[in-house]
């Protein structure tokens, strides 16, 4: 448990540092020539620079930033002037909804797929899926996303081209909503999925053809037991433990991910909204969104070091 | 149903990836009830043996026949393998492997649940029942496999395969890794569960006295096949195959006095088995033969071997020998009727007061003086009286003689190179210039400066220990089969004496030469020699094995050796005629 406080507190002062180790600052960003905003003056910067306060000295803007934390309060984006956390939670539960349907369904259908492929190694459908699911991996995910919306929103007109639901969509009844909202979802969530799957199914399929070389999985033979008990009792169930850890840290790559993608759906997510902060250099919000991200890989990360320990009593103390 | 042995292997082999050869050609049968113990080296093939008895491996690998009742397990169907597995034979694998992630008991009762629909309660109660009849302390069931001790891991393995009530069960290394005590415990259990359930038994195993205790027939593995194949006190008490005879006396047990010895040469690599037998680069007595015919297995003394010469034969065989000197006055009956035989590689001592005709026996197996009665027989031929002629030639540079002194015994006009050279100048062995490589070399083996002014030294330069030395030298240079030894120590002191031991026990498994040790010195003989004779009067009064006659002798003289064997304190070795062999360390 330390430990994850103590990671959590390293990403605390990253964070803060990072996005002002970068090139050019939030005032540069928000009086841009050609923005709306454009004034000139040194005296309207600086009193901007004091109105955000990022005209003082390093250790007293973190030491500010610190104590407001403790308050539970992320401050004011510079670019909008709203709230980031009102801006996080509003936009929390689209990126909530993508990556979590795109881990599950990634996760299943690698789990699946490795299973099947390893348990029949060198068999026809091993083969298929193999191939189909590296090539799909290798392909970069925003001209995959791209090619998909070009095919299915553009041409074929079956699903919506951009967005998380269709605006002003309240009048809805509530199933005609969640139709809507998966409509939007498809898309993006299967672009998102395969470049997840392959990790999962590669590393299952690898376990499941080790497993087959194993002792027990021979004693488990040797007893005469049913092909199924062999598969997901013996096999299965031990080349389960690797791909647990790996989901969890897949986590961190699915942000990355996520952000390129919300980009190119214009889903209204959390990756839309990191992307923007970080061209304006908007301090606050790229902090409150990379300390959500954070604390939200790091507790992904100790949920699965518990679900590991249910599932391996090895490893229980 | 009734009528075929329970299980019958047939021209079994396996080959896997094209090139290893694993088992090459195995048969065999096994009725019920009956114990069988297969037993070698490591990666001589067992476990693969044991895996194709369940149809574990199939062809192409696999090639031959294995039927188990009746039910023929290569190139079988699934299911028919399934409905075979466990229920007609069990295997208890290697290190006792399980699922890590289930727990013992539900893996135990595993075979109940999953091929007999029992319920979850009723698996439960009969994994309880059976972990009580292998002594499993049932709460252990509960537990994961990581959390068992090995010998609990093996517990729970042994009663694993009982679950289905197997008329056969396989047990694949059963006592490996567990300390002596805990290993007897599961022995006298799998015995004891043996005699209850009547069910056959294949125990396979390096450990030679587990594979003893449990089984009363013996396979003798090498190489993937099956060398020696007889009834258990046979094979290890009597080995046929040099192969058997070695791998027994490499074994140490509680009653082995003398050193160990280990097999010359290593194990074949099954990727590239040698032709012919393939134990042949390490055997010391193969022919032409042996390298290119395969032998196969075929009654010899009273059991089955795959050996060309039919197993080990006696090498030297004295018959009825009787010597009397005649003297002015009296005559002296050195000897009156000694019989005695020596096999290839094997160390027999010969013991005795003095007086006893332990010299004149010695001299007249190495054919230096001709017994008044009797015959001795080098091989197939009888000791010739006279050295000359070229047979005769040919059977002297097979026995050699290693005398008391050396200093008698070695010319002290010749240099060492000469002494060790002579005979091969003598019998014109090989070309002149390569005999001083053969001198050098051997000189070498025995511990020698092979080059320099040693070589020009002559014998009264000589320490008495490096003269001995010389001496072995000149007998082995001829590649003798037969090593006859008239006391070789008893003018060198402790550290010479190990140091001459050393080298002649060496040069022994090198060359797989018989040797005959006459000495008094019990303490000495015992640790050297596999077989003891103690002779007294002219006559043996005490033949055995080392151990029995140096711990537990039967005659008046061979006690009277044992007490007056050396001992830094005088009350360290007692005799106990009936004391338990047990009581003794080796050493």
């Amino acid at each position: 448990m330390g430990a994850y406080v103590g990671t959590i507190l390293c990403l605390i002062v990253i964070n803060f540092l990072v996005p002002r180790l970068m090139p050019g600052d939030p005032i540069d960003a928000l009086v841009a020539q050609s923005s709306e905003t454009f004034m000139f003056g040194d005296d309207s910067r600086a009193s901007l620079e004091a109105y955000y306060g990022i005209d003082r000295p390093l250790p007293q803007q973190f030491g500010h930033y610190l104590v407001q934390l403790g308050r539970g309060d992320l401050g004011r984006s510079i670019a909008t002037n709203a709230p980031v956390r009102d801006e996080l939670a509003r936009r929390l539960p689209w990126t909530l909804l993508l990556i979590g349907t795109s881990l599950v369904l990634a996760t299943a259908v690698g789990l699946l797929a490795g299973v099947h492929s390893g348990w029949r190694r060198g068999r026809t459908m091993d083969r298929i899926l193999l191939v189909a699911l590296l090539a799909v991996r290798e392909f970069p995910p925003f001209l995959l996303g791209s090619l998909l919306l070009v095919v299915f929103a553009v041409k074929l007109d079956w699903l919506p081209l951009f967005g998380g639901e269709t605006p002003f969509s309240s009048s809805y009844s509530f199933f005609e909503r969640i139709v809507d909202v998966g409509q939007h979802l498809l898309l993006p969530a299967l672009v998102l999925t395969v470049g997840l799957a392959a990790g999962t199914f590669l590393l299952m399929r690898a376990g499941m053809v080790s497993e087959l070389g194993a002792d027990h999985l021979l004693l488990g033979r040797a007893k005469g037991l049913r092909e199924r008990t062999l598969k997901y009792r013996y096999a299965a169930r031990n080349a389960l433990l690797p791909v647990v850890s790996l989901t969890a840290l897949q986590l961190g790559f699915v942000v990355t991910g996520d952000v390129l993608i919300e980009r190119v759906f214009a889903y209204p997510g959390l990756g839309g909204l990191i992307f923007d902060s970080i061209r304006a250099r908007d301090y606050p919000t790229i902090q409150g969104a990379f300390l959500l991200v954070a604390i939200s890989v790091v507790s992904f990360n100790a949920l699965a070091d518990v679900l590991y320990r249910r599932l391996d009593p090895r490893t229980a103390a | 149903m009734s009528n075929h042995s329970l299980l019958e292997v047939d021209q079994l082999r396996v080959r896997f990836g094209g090139e290893v050869d694993a088992v090459r050609s195995v048969s065999f049968t096994l009725e019920a009830g009956d114990s069988l113990a297969i037993v070698g080296e490591s990666g001589s093939g067992k476990s693969t043996l044991a895996l194709c008895l369940l149809g574990l491996i199939q062809p192409p690998e696999a090639s031959g026949r294995v039927r188990l009742a009746g039910q023929e397990m290569l190139g079988q169907s699934a299911a028919v393998l399934r409905s075979r597995r466990w229920s007609t034979a069990a295997l208890a694998l290697q290190g006792s492997p399980f699922n890590p992630v289930v727990r013992v008991g539900d893996q135990v009762a595993e075979p109940l649940r999953d091929r007999r629909g029992a319920s979850r309660s009723e698996a439960r109660r009969r994994a309880g029942e059976l972990a009580a009849e292998v002594a499993l302390d049932p709460a252990l069931l509960d537990r994961y496999p990581h959390q068992l001790s090995g010998g609990e891991r093996r517990r729970a393995s042994l009663a694993m395969t009982l679950a289905l009530d197997p008329a056969l069960v396989i047990l694949d290394e059963p006592t490996a890794g567990l300390d002596p005590a805990s290993r007897a415990e599961l022995v006298e259990r799998i015995r004891a569960l043996t005699e209850q359930r009547g069910f056959a038994l294949i125990v396979i195993s390096h450990d030679l006295p587990d594979a003893a205790r449990l089984a009363a027939r013996t396979i003798v593995f090498y190489a993937g096949t099956a060398i020696e194949d007889g009834v258990t006190a046979r094979v290890m008490l009597e080995p046929a195959h040099p192969y058997s005879w070695a791998l027994i006396n490499a074994f140490p047990v509680m009653s082995t006095v003398k050193d160990l010895r280990p097999i010359r040469g290593v194990p074949p690599d099954p990727r590239a088995v040698p032709s012919g037998c393939a134990f042949h680069p390490r055997c010391t007595r193969a022919d032409d033969r042996c390298t290119e015919l395969r032998p196969e297995l075929a009654e010899s003394r009273g059991r089955l071997v795959a050996c060309h010469f039919g197993g080990l034969k006696d090498l030297l065989v004295a018959t009825n020998v009787a010597k009397t000197f005649r003297g002015a006055g009296h005559d002296v009956h050195a000897l009156c009727g000694v019989s005695l035989a020596v096999h290839e590689g094997e160390s027999v001592g010969v013991i005795g007061p003095s007086g006893s005709g332990k010299s004149t026996l010695a001299r007249i197996l190495a054919g230096h003086l001709a017994p008044d009665s009797g015959r001795v027989l080098l091989g197939d031929t009888a000791l010739p009286t006279s050295w000359r002629g070229g047979t005769a030639k040919q059977l002297r540079r097979r026995i050699q003689l290693v005398m008391q002194d050396p200093i008698d015994a070695l010319s002290p006009r010749l240099t060492v190179e000469q002494l060790v050279r002579e005979p091969l100048d003598v019998g014109r062995d090989g070309e002149p210039d390569e005999r001083g490589r053969v001198v050098a070399d051997m000189l070498e083996r025995v511990g020698l400066p092979s080059s320099g002014s040693f070589l020009s030294a002559r014998p009264h330069e000589l320490s008495g220990g490096q003269l001995q030395r010389v001496a072995l030298a000149r007998a082995l240079v001829m590649r003798p089969k037969v090593l006859v030894a008239d006391e070789p120590t008893a003018m060198l002191d402790a550290s010479e004496q190990a140091r001459l031991l050393v080298i002649l026990r060496e040069r022994q498994v090198e060359m797989g030469l018989g040797l005959v040790l006459v000495s008094h010195d019990m303490a000495l003989v015992r640790k050297m020699v596999d077989r003891i004779v103690v002779l007294d009067g002219g006559e043996i009064v005490e033949e055995g094995s080392s151990e029995q006659v140096s711990l537990r002798p039967a005659s008046i003289t061979a006690r009277r050796l044992v007490e007056a064997a050396p001992a830094l304190i005088a009350t360290s070795v007692r005799v106990h005629p009936t004391a338990p062999i047990d009581e003794w360390s080796s050493r």
